[in-house]
C-alpha cells in the first residue's frame, strides 16, 4: 500500500528530464495494464495549471476501491482541484492544462477517445453547497436517467426509491416527491444531492466538503451515510474538518501548497504521521 | 424636570461626521424624490395624451345666440354667408330679403333689406332653387326659361375693427331650357367647370316633361365669359310618373329624378348623350315608399333620403363590381325622424347635415351614421341653414323669427367606429378599415381607422420577431453555454455595438440598399435561409456520426471552425440555386407580348393574388431584427450566464451533455430573464419608428402578406404629426394612436411582468 513515489520533485528539469518522466509514466501504465491487482484509481505524476500558475505538483497516489479516501489540507492547497480533476469538471475553466495522468481502472481519464460524458456517468459528485435543480424531488433524482434517454416509468420509480433509501431520505420525503426540491432543509438537500449522484449507480463518488454548510446533526447523518455508501462505492472526500476525516475515511492524503505531503492509512496520519508538516496540521497548529 | 445627567463624552473616533449623516439623509430624499418624479412624469404623459384625446369623443354642443325678426312673407329658400351674419330669404316672387344678425340695436345694424336680380321685373318666377355650396340661386320662370344668380358676399375689415359683410347679386341672362312656354316646376343645375347641364321639369297639360340643356362658357384671357346654351335634350321619355325631386350633381354628369311613387331614376350624361343607368327604390322595404326629401351631401356623391315615416337613409355612388359602373347603393341608415324632413342643409366642410321637420332638428354625420345633436325646439321650424363654417345653425320659424344657434362641434367625424370599426366611405364598394388622412380635393373626407395601423404594428413586430427571436436566443445560448470564454469576450461586445447602431442608419440601409437586393432575389434569399437551417441540422447529425478519432480533433467550443465554412458554402449554394429556381418555377407570361418572364416579383402577385412591393415587411423584419437581436441577445446571454454555476456543474457532473444542460437546466432557470429579454425586444419592435418609416413604404394595409409594406402606429405619428393642424381632428387622432400604442405596450409589459414574476418564483435559486 505504501506505494509512495518521489512525486514531490519540482518540475524544474530540462527537456531531457521531461522526456525521462514521460518514459516513466508510460512504463508505469504498462505495468498497471499487466498488473491485475493494480489500484483502482492511480494518480501518476499529475501536475495541473491554471494558465501559467501551477496548482498541483507531480502528485502520485493510488486510491483503493470501496474505501473512503479523505483529502485534507489548508485552503488553497489544491485538494478541491484534484478532486474536480477526477471527473474533469475543471474542463469548464478557461486556460487550464495538465501533465501526468490519472487512471481509473487502468484507463486514462484524459484519453482523447474517452467521452467525458461517459466518464462523468461513472463518477458521481456531491458539491460543497447543495445544488438541487429547480425541479421536483423526483425529477432531481431521475435527471441522470432522463438525460441518458431512460424514461421508463417503472425504472424511474425504482431508481428514486433505491437512491433515496440509500441516501437515508426516503422516509422523510416519500410523500412529497412532486414538491420542489427547494422545500427541503439544508441537510435534506445535501442528502438529496447524494441520492441524485448515486441514482445512475456510479462506481466512484466524489464529495467536495459535503458538510461544510450543515449543522452538526445533519453532518452526523451524512457521515453515517458515507459509512454505508462505501460498501458499494469508492468515495473520495475533501474536507476541512479533521475530525470528520478521522471519523469517515480509511485513507487520508495531506496536501500542502499543491504537493502531496503524506498519504497513508487514516489512523497513521492522525496518530503517527511521518512528516512534521502533517503532524502540525492534524494537531491544529497551523492551517 | 430633573436635571439631565451630563452625557459621557464620546471619543472622537466614534463620532460620525455631520456631513456624512447629512449627505446620507440628502441622498435618501433625493432618490425618493427622483423615483417619485419619474412615476409622476409617466403618469402626466399619460394624462396629457388622454386630455388630447378626450375631446374627440365629445358630442356637439349647441347654444342659442339670439333671435331676429324677419319680414313676413312666403319664403321658399334660405341661405347664409360664410360667417352667418347676413342670411337671406327668397320669397315666391324671387326677391332676396337680407337680415343682419350682428349687433342688434348697434349703430351699424342694418334693417332687413331687399335685393333683386335685374330682370326680375320682366318675368314671373315659377321656381327658385339654391345651391349652398356654390352660393348660387337658380331661377325658373313661368315661360320655360332659367337663369342663375350668384349671391356674392364680400367681407371688408374696416380700420375701426370688426367685419363688414356686404352682398351683391350677379345674375346670368335668362336662357330658354324648353320649347314649351309653361312654368318650370323643378330645376337643377350642375357645373364641373368643363361641362354644365341644367335640367328642368314642366307640366304640359297633364303630361310631365323633362328637358335638359348643356351650357358652354366662353373663356377668354380676361376671365370667364357668359354662359350660353349649347345643346338641348328632351328627356321626357325617361319619365313614367310624376317627378317630385330633381337633382344634378355638381360634376354635371347625370340627372337624378325622384318619382312620386318612391323610385329614383339615374340618367348618366357622358358629355354628349343621356343614358338611363339605374333605377332604384330607396325605401323598398317600407309600406310607404314615397320619398319626402332627397338631397346631396357635400361632394354630391351621396344622397340623403327621408321617407314619410321618418326613415333616413343615405345612398352613395360607388362602383358595382358586377356591373362595372358607378351606381347608387344603400350605404348608411340613421335613426328615424318623427316624419319626413321638411328642411335640410348640408355642411360645407364635412359630411354633416342638418335635417328635421316640425319642432325637431337633428344634426347628423353621414360617415359614422351618428346623430351629433338632436333636439325638439320650442318653435315650428320652416327653414334651416347650417353655417358654412360649421359653427352656426339658423332656423326660421312660422312666426317669422330667425333663431341663431352657436354650434361647437370640432370633431364631428370622431366616433368609436371611425377609429376601430369598418366604415364604407363614399365611393367604396364595401365597409373597410382605412387610413387616409389627406386627399387631393377639398371635399375629400379623411379616413381615420386605426385598425390598419394597429395591424401594421403587429405585422412589423411579428416579422421582426420571427427573424430576431430564433437567432438572438440561439446565439445567446451558444455564446453562454458552448463558446470558449476567450471567444465570448470578443463576441459579446461586438453584439452590443450592433445595438448602438442608430435606427435611422439601419432604415436608410434597408430602404436604399437592402430592399432592392432582396426584391431582386427573393427566391435566393429564402433558399439561402432555408439551406442554412437544413444544413445546420444535417451537419449536426452527420457530425455525431463521424468516428470519434476525427471528432476529438476539435476541442469543445471550437466546433464552429468546422461549421462556419460549411454554412457559408451552403448559403452561397442556396443563393445561386435561387436564381435557377426562379428561372424554372417563377415564370409568368407577359400578357401584352406573350413572352415568358422569370421574375418572382411578377410571379408572386400572379400566383397568389397578393401584392408585391419592394419595401416590404420581409425587409423590415430583416432589418428591424438587426435592431432587436442585440437587445434580446445581450439580456438573454446575461440571464443565462447568471444561472448559478452550481446548477451547470451539477448537471454536467451527472453526465448530461452541454446541450442537455443548457436546455434542461440553464434555460428553465433563466426563463424569467429570457422572458424579459423577449418582452424588451418586443417593446423595441413595437415602438421602432425610423426603420419602419424609411423601409416600409408606409402603406396602411390590413394584410399579413410578407411582401407588402405596412404603416405602424409610431411611423404614422412621425409621418403625419408635422402635417396635422394643431388641435384638429387628425392631430387628436394621432394622439389617440399614441394612446393605443401606450396601452398596447403597457398591456404587454404588465402581462410580461406578471408572468416573469411567476417564472422567477418557480425557478428561484435557493440561497
Amino acid at each position: 500500500m505504501n506505494d509512495k513515489h518521489d512525486g514531490t520533485v519540482a518540475a524544474t528539469g530540462g527537456a531531457s528530464e521531461i522526456q525521462q518522466r514521460r518514459v516513466q509514466v508510460a512504463q508505469r501504465r504498462k505495468k498497471i495494464d499487466n498488473d491485475a491487482s493494480a489500484q483502482y484509481i492511480q494518480v501518476c505524476d499529475h501536475s495541473f495549471f491554471y494558465g501559467s500558475a501551477q496548482v498541483l505538483f507531480d502528485l502520485n497516489m493510488d486510491i483503493p476501491e470501496r474505501q473512503v479516501t479523505a483529502l485534507i489540507g489548508p485552503s488553497g492547497c489544491g485538494k478541491s482541484t484534484l478532486l474536480r480533476n477526477f471527473n474533469r469538471m475543471n474542463d469548464l475553466i478557461d486556460g487550464i492544462s495538465h501533465r501526468g495522468d490519472i487512471l481509473i481502472d487502468g484507463r486514462s481519464i484524459y484519453d482523447p477517445y474517452l467521452e467525458v460524458i461517459s466518464l462523468r456517468k461513472r463518477i458521481g459528485m456531491v458539491f460543497q453547497k447543495s445544488n438541487p435543480f429547480p425541479k421536483s424531488i423526483y425529477e432531481n433524482i431521475v435527471y441522470s436517467l432522463r438525460v441518458a434517454g431512460r424514461n421508463r416509468r417503472a425504472e424511474l420509480d425504482e431508481t428514486v426509491e433505491r437512491s433515496l433509501r440509500a441516501a437515508a431520505l426516503w422516509d422523510e420525503v416519500k410523500d412529497r416527491l412532486r414538491e420542489t426540491a427547494f422545500s427541503l432543509s439544508g441537510g435534506q438537500m445535501q442528502r438529496l444531492c447524494i441520492a441524485r449522484a448515486i441514482a445512475n449507480r456510479p462506481e466512484i463518488l466524489l464529495m467536495d466538503e459535503p458538510c461544510s454548510a450543515l449543522d452538526p446533526v445533519a453532518t452526523g447523518k451524512i457521515e453515517d451515510l458515507i459509512h454505508q455508501l462505501k460498501e458499494e462505492y469508492t468515495i473520495i472526500i475533501v474536507t476541512h474538518n479533521m475530525q470528520q476525516a478521522a471519523r469517515v475515511s480509511d485513507r487520508t492524503a495531506f496536501l500542502y501548497m499543491g504537493r502531496l505531503i503524506e498519504y497513508d492509512d487514516t489512523e497513521t496520519i492522525f496518530t503517527n504521521p511521518t512528516e512534521e508538516q502533517t503532524e502540525a496540521y492534524v494537531s491544529g497548529r497551523f492551517g | 424636570m430633573t436635571k439631565q445627567q451630563p452625557l459621557k463624552t464620546i471619543p472622537e473616533r466614534f463620532v460620525v461626521r455631520p456631513a456624512t449623516l447629512w449627505f446620507d439623509r440628502f441622498m435618501n430624499y433625493f432618490i425618493t424624490v427622483g423615483g417619485l418624479s419619474i412615476i409622476i412624469a409617466v403618469s402626466l404623459i399619460f394624462v396629457f395624451i388622454l386630455l388630447q384625446v378626450l375631446p374627440l369623443f365629445r358630442g356637439a354642443r349647441v347654444e342659442p345666440q339670439g333671435t331676429f325678426r324677419v319680414p313676413g312673407d312666403d319664403y321658399v329658400v334660405m341661405g347664409t354667408d360664410e360667417w352667418s351674419e347676413l342670411p337671406f330669404f327668397v320669397n315666391r316672387r324671387g326677391e332676396l330679403i337680407f337680415v343682419d344678425t350682428v349687433d342688434p340695436g348697434g349703430p351699424d345694424h342694418r334693417p332687413p333689406f331687399t335685393q333683386t336680380p335685374a330682370w326680375l321685373d320682366e318675368v314671373e318666377v315659377s321656381v327658385v332653387a339654391y345651391n349652398a355650396f356654390r352660393s348660387q340661386l337658380l331661377y325658373g320662370t313661368s315661360d320655360g326659361r332659367f337663369a342663375t344668380v350668384d349671391v356674392q358676399y364680400e367681407a371688408t375689415f374696416p380700420e375701426r375693427g370688426g367685419r363688414e359683410v356686404s352682398v351683391q347679386l350677379r345674375e346670368t341672362p335668362l336662357m330658354r331650357i324648353s320649347p314649351a312656354e309653361v312654368p318650370v316646376q323643378r330645376l337643377a343645375y350642375g357645373n364641373s367647370g368643363n361641362q354644365a347641364i341644367v335640367a328642368a321639369m314642366q307640366q304640359v297639360h297633364d303630361r310631365y316633361e323633362l328637358h335638359a340643356v348643356s351650357l358652354v362658357q366662353q373663356r377668354t384671357l380676361l376671365g370667364d365669359g357668359e354662359l350660353s346654351v349649347d345643346r338641348s335634350y328632351d328627356l321626357s321619355e325617361h319619365l313614367d310618373g310624376k317627378p317630385e325631386h330633381l337633382l344634378v350633381p355638381s360634376d354635371a354628369d347625370g340627372v337624378l329624378i325622384g318619382m312620386d311613387d318612391g323610385r329614383v331614376s339615374y340618367l348618366h350624361f357622358d358629355g354628349h348623350e343621356f343614358h338611363k343607368r339605374q333605377m332604384f327604390v330607396p325605401f323598398r322595404d317600407l309600406d310607404d315608399r314615397r320619398i319626402v326629401s332627397m338631397d346631396f351631401l357635400l361632394g354630391d356623391v351621396s344622397l340623403v333620403f327621408t321617407a314619410s315615416c321618418g326613415a333616413n337613409r343615405i345612398f352613395s355612388l360607388y362602383r358595382d363590381p358586377q356591373r362595372d359602373a358607378r351606381v347608387w347603393g344603400h350605404t348608411k341608415t340613421f335613426p328615424d325622424l318623427e316624419r319626413g324632413a321638411s328642411f335640410y342643409s348640408a355642411a360645407m366642410r364635412n359630411k354633416a347635415f342638418l335635417i328635421g321637420g316640425g319642432h325637431i332638428a337633428s344634426l347628423r354625420y353621414a360617415t359614422t351614421e351618428s346623430v351629433r345633436w338632436e333636439e325638439a325646439l320650442p318653435f315650428w321650424i320652416t327653414h334651416a341653414a347650417l353655417g358654412p363654417r360649421y359653427d352656426r345653425m339658423l332656423f326660421l320659424d312660422d312666426q317669422y323669427t330667425l333663431h341663431c344657434y352657436r354650434l361647437n362641434d370640432p370633431h364631428p367625424q370622431a366616433a368609436w367606429r371611425t377609429f376601430f370599426g369598418r366604415i364604407q366611405y363614399e365611393g367604396q364598394s364595401a365597409p373597410e378599415f382605412a387610413w387616409q388622412s389627406t386627399g387631393g380635393r377639398d371635399d375629400f373626407e379623411r379616413k381615420l381607422s386605426l385598425v390598419p395601423l394597429i395591424l401594421g404594428t403587429l405585422k412589423g413586430t411579428f416579422y421582426a420577431m420571427i427573424f430576431a427571436l430564433p437567432i438572438a436566443l440561439l446565439a445567446a445560448i451558444y455564446t453562454s453555454q458552448f463558446l470558449r470564454p476567450e471567444m465570448k469576450r470578443f463576441v459579446k461586445p461586438v453584439m452590443e455595438i450592433m445595438a448602438s447602431l442608430p435606427s435611422v442608419v439601419l432604415g436608410f440601409l434597408a430602404a436604399l440598399w437592402l430592399a432592392p437586393i432582396i426584391s431582386n432575389a427573393v427566391p435566393s434569399v429564402l433558399l439561402a435561409m432555408g439551406a442554412i437551417i437544413v444544413a445546420a441540422l444535417v451537419v449536426g447529425y452527420l457530425w455525431g456520426l463521424l468516428p470519434q478519432r476525427i471528432r476529438v480533433q476539435l476541442k469543445p467550443g471550437y466546433e464552429f471552425l468546422a461549421f462556419v465554412p460549411v454554412m457559408l458554402l451552403v448559403a452561397y449554394a442556396g443563393w445561386q440555386l435561387g436564381f435557377v429556381a426562379e428561372r424554372h418555377w417563377f415564370v409568368v407570361e407577359d400578357p401584352s407580348t406573350g413572352l415568358q418572364i422569370a421574375d418572382f416579383r411578377l410571379w408572386f402577385p400572379y400566383a397568389t393574388g397578393l401584392g408585391f412591393e419592394q419595401r416590404n415587411a420581409f425587409v423590415v423584419g430583416f432589418v428591424m431584427g438587426f435592431a432587436v437581436i442585440p437587445i434580446i441577445f445581450t439580456i438573454t446571454e446575461d440571464a443565462l450566464s447568471n444561472v448559478p454555476e452550481a446548477f451547470r456543474s451539477g448537471s454536467l457532473a451527472l453526465g448530461a451533455s452541454r446541450w442537455q444542460t443548457a436546455i434542461r437546466i440553464v434555460l428553465p432557470t433563466a426563463s424569467a430573464g429570457i422572458f424579459s429579454a423577449i418582452m424588451i425586444g418586443l417593446g423595441r419592435a413595437v415602438g421602432e419608428t425610423m426603420i419602419v418609416v424609411m423601409a416600409t413604404g408606409n402603406t396602411p394595409v390590413t394584410e399579413f402578406n410578407p411582401f407588402t409594406g405596412m404603416r405602424t402606429l409610431s411611423a404614422n405619428i412621425a409621418v403625419e404629426l408635422p402635417e396635422a393642424p394643431y388641435l384638429g381632428t387628425l392631430y387628436r387622432t394621432l394622439f389617440l394612436g399614441a394612446l393605443v400604442l401606450f396601452l398596447m405596450t403597457f398591456l404587454v409589459n404588465t402581462v410580461a411582468e406578471i408572468l416573469r414574476q411567476r417564472l422567477r418564483e418557480k425557478y428561484r435559486a435557493v440561497e
